[in-house]
Formats: structure tokens, C-alpha cells, sequence
């Protein structure tokens, strides 16, 4: 049974999920399922981070059955499942696995990855638009890994994703927010959820995310590759609800010069 | 796999033996593969799993069975 905090339960309260295509998801963390110690430890995080849904990658079945099956540590009936299209270079391969990850039968949702750059990871954005239409065509919910580039973040939303995901930073690079400015401006314009995927290093990282007005954030490495990968995955639960409550709260505005917060009257002479 | 072997497959990209007639169905319990958990492409094309039974496998096919696997992204 999945322990409350008080903040979680405030954000119910008031009917603050994230919501796109249908569904619902009282968290507005997303993990990735690589790169952990073990399963078991990923099996905790996962647990930890208070995340409704996890990202898995597509890939053959070991035929010599020496591997652990990875879905043997994720309930499905407790975590949405979202395939991703890691490791593809052109649409017609995203396409495909796209394709082959639906017909599993646990999830008609893909994480669009389509990579143009083996060294950044940065994506073929041509290609991907290109990918996103077709998929959208075949019934795919389609949540697009893309720059934090406020054009292309309204052409996928236009060619009907359901989720925008900009980076933040490089994939795995732990670099945060490097640009901020960006993503208000795909913030402001955007119709579609819009969720922070990749580049995120630690909580504050998260909480800033969040505190833009972001609708969610997706991670993997700084949970999975951190020294306590579920004293992580607490960290980013809480950071992930700080930032939010922040952002719906109303920050003030930042000012060159001190403004008292005490009564200038009634000091002692 | 071994006994009467007499079909000559590639499944994931490795060669493999199976009984002249063997369903898809019978190669996955064969690989001890749950198959709830997994898309085969056949011959280039994805192929449904209501007719895994159905489909008898002969020289020369190609498969790809693919499952979920731990990666985030890239």
C-alpha cells in the first residue's frame, strides 16, 4: 500500500493530476528503468518515487533465458507502462518499434525517441515529426522526446502529440534547466501537457522544472545512478511536489532591493 | 532443441532448428517464452497472437520476438 504525504494529498484534494489523452495520474514523476544496481533496487525506487507510470525500452528476448524478466518487477496494474523508441535513428525504425511495443499488448502509449547525434543524444527532429504523424494516424498516444525548442515543441503538438517532452539538458548528462527562458516560452504557447524529459541531476533540478509550470518530469539516470537510488527517488517525489505546490502558490516577484518584513514601527529607541 | 530437427529458422538474428510444422506457439513454449509478454514479427510483418497457433513455421523464416527491457532513454 502506497504511503500518502501530506503534500500528495493536498495536490488531491484539489483535483491537481496530470491528465492527457484520457488518463489520469495522481504523480507527475515519470521513471526510467534502466541503468539500476538490480531489478529489486529498481523495484524500490519505483516504489519510492510514488511515480504511476515507468518507461521501458523495446528490445529482442534473450533466448538463452539467463536474464531475469524486467516485468516481473513492475506491477502493471499499478504502473502505466510507456514503451520508448530509445536506440532508433530514423522515424521508419521508431515506427516499427513503436509498433512491435503496442502489439505486447500492455500499452498503446510510446515515449517517441527518434536520435540524430550519437554523442549528444540530441534528437532528428525532422525525423520525428515525421514519426509522431504517422503514429498518431495509428491510434498511438505519442509523447515526443524533443529540444527545448519552442517550434517544434507546437509542430508535434500540431501533428497531435499528446505530451510534449523537451529536454533539459542531454540525456543522462545530470545538467538541469539549462535553459529556462525556453521552456516558458513553450509553456506559454503550449495546449498539450508539457513534461521535462532528460537532463535532470538531482531535486532541485526537478523542482525547478516544476516551479516553471511544467506539467511533469520524466528521469531515469538521476534516480537510477545516484550512490542511494531510493533515497533519490524520495527526494525527487518531494521535490516533484514542492515545485508544484510552489508554482499553483504563487511565487513572488524577484526585486534588486530589500523589502522589510517586520514593522518599522514600534522599534525601540 | 534437439530430436527431430529438420527446419532451419533465424530468430533474433540467430539460427535455430525447429520440427518441420512447428507453430509459433510451440517455438515460444520451446524458448520457454511467456508469450503474453512479448510482439513477434514474422517475415517482416508483426503478427498477431491469436494466429501464433495457427502458423506453421518453415525453412528459411525470419523472427523477431521483442519484449520490454530496463533503459530509460537512448
Amino acid at each position: 500500500m502506497r504511503s500518502e504525504t501530506a503534500l500528495e494529498h493536498h495536490v488531491m484534494e484539489n483535483g491537481d493530476t496530470l491528465k492527457f489523452a484520457g488518463r489520469e495520474f495522481r504523480s507527475r514523476l515519470i521513471v526510467g528503468t534502466g541503468k539500476f544496481p538490480d531489478h529489486r533496487t529498481m523495484q524500490q525506487a519505483h516504489e519510492a518515487s510514488g511515480a504511476e507510470m515507468v518507461t521501458v525500452a523495446v528490445r529482442r528476448v534473450n533466448l538463452d533465458r539467463t536474464q531475469e524478466s524486467l516485468l516481473d518487477y513492475i506491477d502493471t496494474k499499478r504502473y502505466a507502462l510507456l514503451p520508448n523508441t530509445a536506440g532508433c535513428y530514423t522515424a521508419e525504425e521508431a515506427i516499427k518499434t513503436a509498433m512491435l511495443a503496442r502489439e505486447v499488448g500492455l500499452s498503446d502509449m510510446v515515449k517517441l525517441e527518434v536520435i540524430g547525434d550519437q554523442r549528444t543524444l540530441f534528437p532528428d527532429n525532422e525525423e520525428l515529426l515525421k514519426a509522431t504523424k504517422v503514429l498518431v494516424k495509428e491510434g498511438f498516444v505519442v509523447l515526443p522526446y524533443t529540444n527545448d525548442d519552442p517550434v517544434m515543441a507546437k509542430k508535434l503538438e500540431d501533428a497531435g502529440a499528446a505530451v510534449v517532452m523537451p529536454l533539459a539538458a542531454p540525456i543522462g548528462s545530470g545538467l538541469g534547466i539549462r535553459n529556462p527562458h525556453n521552456i516558458r516560452i513553450i509553456l506559454e504557447a503550449a495546449r498539450v501537457p508539457i513534461i521535462i524529459d532528460a537532463g535532470v541531476g538531482t531535486a532541485s533540478d526537478a523542482s525547478i522544472a516544476m516551479e516553471l509550470g511544467c506539467d511533469g518530469v520524466l528521469m531515469n539516470t538521476a534516480i537510477a545512478c545516484a550512490k542511494d537510488p531510493v533515497a533519490m527517488a524520495t527526494a525527487m517525489r518531494h521535490a516533484m511536489i514542492a515545485g508544484r505546490l510552489a508554482y499553483l502558490a504563487g511565487r513572488i516577484p524577484k526585486k534588486l532591493y530589500a523589502s522589510a518584513s517586520s514593522p518599522l514601527e514600534g522599534i525601540i529607541e | 532443441m534437439k530430436g527431430l530437427l529438420d527446419v532451419e529458422l533465424t530468430v533474433n538474428g540467430k539460427k535455430l532448428e525447429v520440427t518441420n510444422g512447428a507453430t509459433i506457439t510451440a517455438l515460444l513454449e520451446e524458448l520457454q517464452i511467456n508469450p503474453l509478454r512479448v510482439a513477434v514479427q514474422f517475415n517482416q510483418r508483426i503478427i498477431k497472437r491469436e494466429l501464433y497457433e495457427s502458423t506453421a513455421l518453415q525453412a528459411g523464416d525470419m523472427l523477431e520476438i521483442i519484449t520490454f527491457m530496463a533503459g530509460g532513454s537512448q
